[in-house]
């Protein structure tokens, strides 16, 4: 009986102890998560600030907003959505890959088919 | 020839340059960044008023009229210089729905502000946590919205208005 007693007693320790981990390995993760995505995000009242590295109360917001965003499941992606369609891409210090981004994202790749397409004449010219 | 063909993706290349340079910096001020919300839907809100808690403004009270929507603050100077333009407003377009939210600001220290300064406002709703503003895409006051009668942002003004502005670009739309 006492025996069954202490195993209840270590069983209710160790969920405790479990539950508890995961609640603060959660947080520190989620804390991890608000920081590596504000730190992508422009704070719009500073001068070339990131969200995470700005005190303005326009980045306290954001923060907040990304921190319940990030407890409520949303994934970055969704979040970045969220405040591109409210503030525009400008808040972003990487632009999305999209459509209206395409050229943005293209022209080096452009450029370095130029510049084969240069190196490439060159070397033909010179054997010649 | 030869030289005419080495030389012409450069050239190609020299004319891109430029071109997506005047274009992307043409009548661009970075510290004033369009409006994502511009020509869009009026976002979702729902606020109470400065003076009765229980008298509620929703995104549909201001359907099929045009509203201007001013966020302001008793904290906020800038917010003091554009404040007497609104009773202008107000005289001069009887038709339009002035609203203004009064962003993260105490009562007390609004209604005190809107006693000294007087109210143009139709209605002051309260953004105390300012989750309406968010909403609007304001990141400093004050800013200013027109929506039209279809629920359509077709202007915003960040800063304090001023009689130029309010002649050349928000009379027209009116």
């Amino acid at each position: 009986m006492k025996s069954s007693h202490f195993f209840r007693i270590l069983h209710m320790t160790i969920l405790s102890f479990m539950f508890v981990s995961f609640k603060i390995y959660a947080l520190e993760n989620t804390d991890e998560r608000v920081k590596n995505l504000t730190l992508e995000l422009r704070c719009m009242t500073c001068q070339n600030q990131s969200i995470y590295d700005s005190d303005a109360e326009f980045s306290n917001d954001i923060k907040k907003i990304v921190k319940q965003k990030l407890l409520e499941g949303k994934s970055e992606r969704d979040i970045k959505i969220f405040l591109v369609d409210r503030y525009g891409e400008y808040i972003l210090f990487r632009p999305l890959m999209n459509y209206n981004n395409i050229f943005l994202w293209s022209f080096p790749f452009i450029l370095l088919i130029f510049g084969l397409f240069f190196v490439l004449i060159k070397i033909k010219t010179k054997k010649v | 020839m030869n030289k005419i063909v080495i030389l012409t993706p450069l050239i190609i290349l020299l004319v891109i340059c430029i071109f997506s340079l005047t274009y992307l910096l043409s009548g661009k001020d970075p510290n004033k960044p369009p409006s994502a919300l511009l020509n869009k839907d009026v976002p979702i809100f729902e606020s109470s008023s400065l003076y009765n808690s229980k008298e509620i403004i929703r995104t549909i009270d201001i359907k099929n009229k045009k509203t201007l929507i001013n966020f302001f603050a008793s904290w906020c100077s800038p917010c003091k210089i554009e404040h007497p333009l609104f009773f202008e407003i107000s005289e001069k377009y009887p038709e339009l729905y002035l609203l203004g939210f009064n962003h993260k600001d105490p009562t007390s220290q609004a209604k005190k502000y809107l006693e000294d300064d007087g109210n143009p406002y139709d209605f002051v709703g309260v953004d105390a946590d300012g989750l309406i503003a968010l909403e609007f895409g304001v990141f400093g006051l004050p800013e200013t919205y027109l929506i039209n009668e279809n629920g359509k942002i077709v202007f915003k003004f960040m800063g304090p208005i001023t009689t130029d502005v309010l002649k050349n670009e928000i009379e027209p739309l009116l």
